[in-house]
């Protein structure tokens, strides 16, 4: 159990005050009132099985945080980094500013914020792992660092930037509310070592002394919304109507006509700076650089693997024999291996991609609620289908002792399920990226993209295989081309549809997602008008092509420019769609949690100093 | 569980296993803030905390004393002695006899050659206050120069110099206690959530209990300024034309303490003839701040029951300096504010040992607040050590700020330089170059041996830092707190008084150097026996019990003393106090068509002075890693500089290259740059001194702004500059 020292101070201690039974979202504050078996269990804190006297352990506890007051001293960042052994480079708790006004009418909003032990904690539901428990005790959502693989994505969904990705560590952790001093009636390290009268904790809905408010959201602060975080707020000087940040998000937050004070009346507008068009290619780069490979293989091998299947099933009912394994007796098996070897390659690198890849098989802890766990066991599903469907196909004389008719209908069973789970997958994939803290991705054109790649890359790959064994063999590669250019043309129009239409919803709805869109056309202006030209091009070349059905060496260079376009197109798309995401995040300061300082110290150099705070290389 | 696991791992937290919990008190700033270092079964400092009991924190800390256990082993430390012939040869690591021998070697040949003055002596604020009345024993009493002094010049020097003006002597008369009985506070060039945070949280909790006005003068809108009631952002360097003009609204509306001024002060008559100058309109045109606003404050500082002010650089680090402090206590005499609770002129100190060093270093004179100038004093100190009255000089020597120039011209060609860096914190780092290079010796006594001006040196003593030591520090209130030992030094580090002690017995004297601190502490307490800054009621374990000390405290003192001048009565010879006129002379750089900006510097929280400390601890600096400026939005895109890239900074002393970060916390025609930085803004400051305490003005002097184009190569440079 936690040491109370002597003499500690009275502001030290949590109040033992009345709440009120439910909080503002309706939820119970007595967290056993339903299930009173929850009660009198000990927290195991460091292997300790007592358990705690506090007199309130089963409320839901939460921060409250005077925005007046906070004065940016950074002691209760520090005090949190100091008793959790943090090392520079993260922290559980920070402070950022917006600031608004003009000299000397200047107002600097500082915000401290933590975890938030949010009533629905899209950590927890994320995590595929289940590292994430929220107790009955104070509420605290806690994590596990031992049981987590590293993959990060409690960090993309939750709107605080509460989980730390720690890439020296393999792992995530965070805010454990410090919940050995709870047991003892302390409130956390961060809260008692505040300087301002900015920082307290207490029973959620509980108003401390000499406070009046309790609301739930102050400018910068994300929608409550999304998670229902529990932190209460008071803010009631008069801030100017727009408040911007100092970090490189291109944010701004304007007071609606009324200039009501309290929650929500704040927007977040896009802060446009007058940036010009660039190309930052380099900046395209990132740490989710193996899932851009990986989506679009999986994509594509999904796409090939249908076609192929489907023209083997349907093609001889259409007359359409020119890809089969009768066809293509070595060219056919050789590609459903290569397309299961690609896809193995694809699931290695986005193991990889983990901080600790050798915990994979955590990945189907959390079907229940996390997208994560439902994609990995959807393809998984998909890749044991495909490839039992390849093995029956391929030695099919392998199985000459299953009884008649058997090795078809097996044949046809696998065949046909890794048809249904191929595109379910996809569609589990594309549920990994609807978060509302990220509305750059929270669209169905992420959907529309992936079904898009499925069908453009699919062919690609089906057209790659089989038309150049068609060339070297000197057939035509009409009838090829004619199978697939359809679905080709289909996946490159689906996928510009939802761009379009993608960009005019993000227009349209203001915020991060608009924010990101403002970088799309400057920081990476010219890298996304390339994008879009490549696109257009594929889609008139193909479909020129098909309409001419164009044959012949000329035609067969303009097969492999398209080809090249229509791959360049989907790679640079998938990139950008993975570093232009702006989260609904809290805003940093001028150097910490800056992402633009981050890249700066990166590039040049002053990251390499550990004392800077920013990890050298994140890929 | 609510959700997620039916089977947990416990939960797991980081426990430091601290065994030991030893009483120190932190070694940054002058708060005074009274810290337990945690120890592990190793005996290693894991951890650090405020002291529950200990009034002046209250169990709290500032950032920096958070993590201040880290400092026993951060890089750059010294681990041994070193020796070099010339500056530009390379280091050889040596004995501590052989630094020691040459060193004491080399002061009595330059002395021998060049007379005893030509050895020179700067110290700090940073070391123990018996290391400071060991040095001084030994500056004054053995080595026998007069131009030694301490970097407490370029931050308490104005304080001290205008209380001695007008009180008579140095000493802070009120304490952080009388935020809980003010009526009204005025913070003038202060910013405590940034530089004092700890004695923010004590203004902060009696604002929280009972409000009164807080007025704050700034030019920048500090977080204090906006948490103020009245925000002056008044035009930097006019704070004397300021504080003038409310006397003159206070005198002419009849809002003074007539009865208290009576009988209290002296020169009324001259003081009256001035401020009748300074009329509010013809103010306002000096220091922007407009009439109405000049009587609103001044009727509400008057009126209030008891009104008290604090000042930090902003007022010491100007040209007027002295003039500035002289001012404020003008206006709390004519108010009758001084030793009443509540009522009080409060300079809030830099440096966690500065009073030490102004009570008992004999840097300005000699210990416990006596004067080289008094024969009365020379001979009291000169019998207590045991040393011929006449081999003190009848008047002090030279201040930090025309040492340095002394070398320039060749008066002064050996310097011993101890817990302080020049190349860093020194205006004009090109002059500073080229006078350092002239020495012909230089040894450099610094907890850490990659301070720049190591670059310059001949030796290098490398010395135990905070806690590796035993002693005390005075705080801003005057209350002695003590540090106990924590760890051993650092591999071979020393604390300075073994240091001290030890180049002592290199030199023939009579006098006696006691073995430990607690000796000199027992000297110290003999010395000050009757005097106003009385410590002889003070033990150690008197101090560590109370949690520190305020003096006087007297042997038969039960407490120690909040307040001084209680009585009404000063430490001049009428035992009035003066009300001194300050005619306003403004000679200072001035924005004009080729430097168009104001140039302000300042502290930030996460950093103390050159960064020497701070730098190295990563939860620290990783606040500001590198040099930045405050500039305005609206002037950043006249001249086409972007927020987050670097910009060049021309003065007519040099230039420096920062990074940008705009906002308008800076008006249209200033830019703020953190003084931390080694090559930066030091490169740039004119510091012209202030005549009286010799100050440099940091803070005011004009300067030019271009954008860069090579984005890359401003970044190359910038690196280059940073070693740490």
């Amino acid at each position: 159990m936690f040491k109370v020292r002597e003499k500690e101070p009275d502001y030290a201690f949590i109040p033992n005050v009345d709440s009120p039974e439910l909080n503002q979202y309706g939820k119970s504050i007595d967290l056993i009132k339903e299930c009173e078996d929850l009660a009198g269990k000990s927290l195991n804190i460091n292997g300790d099985s007592s358990i705690g006297e506090n007199p309130n352990r089963y409320k839901q506890h939460g921060f409250y945080f005077n925005a007046d007051n906070c004065i940016s001293c950074h002691a209760c960042e520090s005090a949190c980094s100091e008793k959790n052994d943090l090392p520079p480079h993260l922290a559980y708790r920070a402070v950022g500013y917006v600031e608004g006004g003009t000299y000397p009418n200047y107002t600097r909003l500082n915000i401290s914020m933590a975890c938030n032990h949010c009533d629905d904690p899209v950590c927890l539901k994320g995590c595929p792992t289940r590292a994430y428990t929220k107790f009955a005790e104070y509420g605290a959502v806690l994590q596990d660092p031992d049981i987590c693989f590293g993959c990060g994505y409690c960090t993309w969904v939750c709107p605080y930037n509460a989980p730390q990705l720690d890439m020296t560590k393999g792992h995530v952790h965070k805010c454990n509310m410090c919940v050995d001093r709870l047991e003892v009636g302390l409130k956390p390290a961060c809260v008692a070592a505040c300087l301002g009268s900015a920082l307290d904790f207490g029973v959620i809905e509980t108003t401390p002394e000499n406070r009046d408010q309790l609301e739930t959201s102050i400018p910068g602060f994300p929608s409550p919304d999304i998670t229902n975080p529990n932190i209460r707020f008071e803010q009631t000087k008069t801030l100017p109507r727009e408040m911007t940040r100092t970090d490189s998000m291109p944010l701004r937050y304007e007071q609606d006509e009324q200039g009501r004070l309290g929650e929500n009346s704040f927007h977040t507008k896009v802060h446009e700076t007058g940036k010009s068009k660039e190309w930052n290619l380099a900046k395209l780069r990132s740490r989710e650089d193996p899932l851009v490979v990986f989506t679009l293989i999986s994509q594509g091998v999904i796409g090939a693997f249908l076609m192929m299947f489907l023209s083997s099933t349907f093609g001889p009912m259409l007359g359409f024999t020119e890809l089969s394994i009768e066809y293509y007796p070595i060219a056919f098996p050789i590609t459903l291996f290569a397309l299961l070897g690609l896809e193995t390659f694809a699931l290695a690198l986005s193991t990889m991609h983990l901080g600790k890849p050798h915990r994979f098989y955590r990945a189907f802890n959390n079907l229940k609620y996390s997208p994560v766990s439902r994609e990995v066991a959807s393809i998984a599903v998909f890749f044991n289908l495909f490839a039992a469907y390849t093995v029956l196909t391929v030695f099919s004389g392998l199985f000459t002792w299953l009884p008649t008719g058997w090795l078809q209908s097996l044949q046809t069973i696998m065949g046909w399920g890794a048809v249904v789970a191929g595109p379910v997958a996809l569609y589990f994939m594309h549920s990994i990226y609807r978060i509302k803290a990220r509305p750059f991705w929270n669209h169905w054109q992420v959907l529309s993209s992936f079904y898009g790649s499925m069908f453009s890359l699919g062919a690609v790959i089906v057209l790659i295989a089989f038309g150049s064994v068609a060339v070297f063999e000197g057939q035509s590669i009409l009838p090829l081309i004619n199978y697939v250019a359809l679905p080709l043309l289909a996946g490159l129009v689906i996928e510009g549809f939802g761009l379009v239409r993608h960009r005019s919803d993000l227009k349209k709805n203001g915020g991060e997602g608009a924010a990101s869109y403002y970088e799309q056309i400057t920081t990476f202006g010219k890298t996304y008008l390339l994008r879009n030209a490549l696109l257009f091009a594929g889609i008139v070349i193909v479909t020129l092509l098909m309409l001419l059905q164009a044959e012949g060496a000329v035609a067969l260079m303009l097969w492999v420019i398209a080809i090249l376009t229509i791959v360049s197109a989907a790679y640079i798309g998938r990139a950008l769609f993975y570093v232009l995401v702006i989260p609904t995040t809290m805003p940093g300061a001028f150097f910490w949690r800056n992402k633009g300082f981050q890249e700066h110290a990166r590039e040049t150099g002053l990251a390499d100093m550990p004392q800077v705070g920013v990890l050298p290389d994140i890929h | 569980m609510l959700f997620g696991r039916n089977k947990k791992n416990p939960i797991k937290i980081a426990d430091k296993g601290v065994v030991e919990w030893k009483y120190t008190t932190c070694g940054y700033c002058s708060t005074g803030c009274s810290i337990e270092v945690g120890l592990d079964k190793k005996g290693d400092a894991v951890t650090s905390r405020g002291v529950a009991d200990a009034d002046v924190n209250r169990g709290k800390l500032c950032l920096k004393g958070i993590f201040e256990h880290e400092l026993f082993k951060s890089a750059g430390r010294g681990r041994v002695p070193l020796m070099r012939k010339k500056r530009f040869d390379e280091f050889k690591e040596a004995s501590w006899d052989e630094a020691l021998d040459k060193t004491a070697s080399e002061i009595k040949r330059i002395q021998e050659k060049y007379g005893r003055d030509s050895f020179a002596i700067v110290s700090t604020g940073q070391i123990m206050t018996e290391e400071f009345y060991t040095l001084g024993k030994l500056a004054r009493g053995v080595i026998g120069t007069n131009n030694y002094d301490g970097n407490t010049t370029l931050c308490m020097s104005s304080a001290a110099s205008g209380y001695k003006r007008s009180f008579g002597s140095d000493g802070p008369p009120g304490c952080y206690d009388d935020f809980e009985h003010t009526d009204c506070l005025l913070a003038i060039g202060s910013n405590l959530p940034e530089q004092h945070p700890v004695i923010y949280y004590r203004l902060k909790a009696a604002m929280e209990k009972k409000k009164f006005p807080l007025i704050v003068v700034d030019p920048r809108v500090t977080m204090l300024a906006q948490m103020a009631d009245i925000h002056l952002p008044v035009t930097p360097g006019t704070d004397v034309v300021l504080l003038n003009s409310l006397a003159h609204v206070i005198i002419k509306e009849g809002l003074e303490d007539r009865a208290y001024m009576e009988a209290h002060t002296s020169d009324i008559e001259s003081f009256e003839k001035l401020v009748a100058e300074y009329d509010p309109e013809s103010a306002s045109r000096i220091c922007g701040i407009d009439a109405d606003m000049i009587r609103h404050v001044a009727r509400t500082y008057a009126k209030a029951g008891a009104a008290m002010t604090i000042w930090t650089m902003g007022i010491n680090q100007s040209m007027h300096g002295s003039d500035g402090v002289v001012g404020i206590n003008n206006l709390n005499l004519i108010t009758g504010n001084i030793g009443k609770p509540g009522g009080t002129s409060l300079s809030i100190t830099g440096q966690c040992n500065a009073m030490g060093t102004r009570e008992w270093s004999s840097c300005s004179g000699l210990p416990g607040y006596r004067a080289l100038e008094n024969a009365e004093h020379r001979k009291e100190i000169a019998e207590f050590w045991n040393v011929d009255e006449e081999f003190f000089p009848k008047e002090r020597g030279l201040f930090m700020t025309d040492i340095f120039p002394a070398i320039e011209t060749g008066q002064i060609k050996g310097l011993w330089i101890i817990a302080t860096n020049p190349m860093t914190s020194m205006t004009n780092t090109a002059r500073m170059r080229k006078i350092m290079e002239k020495l012909d010796f230089l040894v450099v006594q610094d907890a850490y041996e990659d301070v720049e001006t190591n670059e310059y040196s001949h030796v290098y003593f490398p010395a135990a830092v905070w806690a590796e030591k035993e002693g005390c520090f005075t705080n801003t209130e005057r209350r002695v707190n003590l540090t106990r030992n924590v760890v051993e030094p650092f591999r071979e580090s020393k604390p300075d008084f073994w240091i001290f002690n030890e180049m002592a017995k290199r030199f023939d004297h009579s006098v006696t150097f006691p073995e430990n601190t607690e000796g000199a502490f027992n000297e110290m307490r003999e010395l000050s026996k009757g005097r106003m800054l009385d410590y002889s009621g003070l033990t150690y374990d008197k101090i560590e019990e109370k949690r520190g000390i305020q003096w006087p405290f007297s042997e038969d003192a039960e407490e120690g003393s909040p307040r001084l001048y209680t009585d009404g009565e000063f430490q001049h010879a009428d035992q009035k106090a003066k009300l001194i006129p300050l005619p306003f002379v403004d000679d200072n750089e001035r924005p004009c068509d080729d430097y168009p900006f104001w140039l302000n510097s300042g502290r930030v929280v996460e950093h103390f002075h050159t960064r020497t400390r701070t730098g190295k601890v990563g939860n620290l600096n990783k606040f500001s890693p590198t040099p930045y400026m405050e500039m305005n939005p609206d002037a950043a895109k006249k001249l086409g500089v972007e927020h987050g890239s670097y910009a060049r900074l021309t003065t007519r002393r040099g230039d420096a290259v920062v990074m940008v970060q705009t906002t308008q916390r800076v008006s249209p025609n200033m830019v703020f740059v953190p003084f931390h930085f080694h090559e930066c803004v030091n490169r740039l400051a004119l510091g012209l001194l202030d005549p009286h305490s010799r100050q440099p003005a940091f803070k005011q002097c004009a300067v030019k702004i271009e954008p860069i184009v090579n984005q890359g190569a401003a970044a190359v440079r910038n690196k280059a500059a940073r070693a740490y």
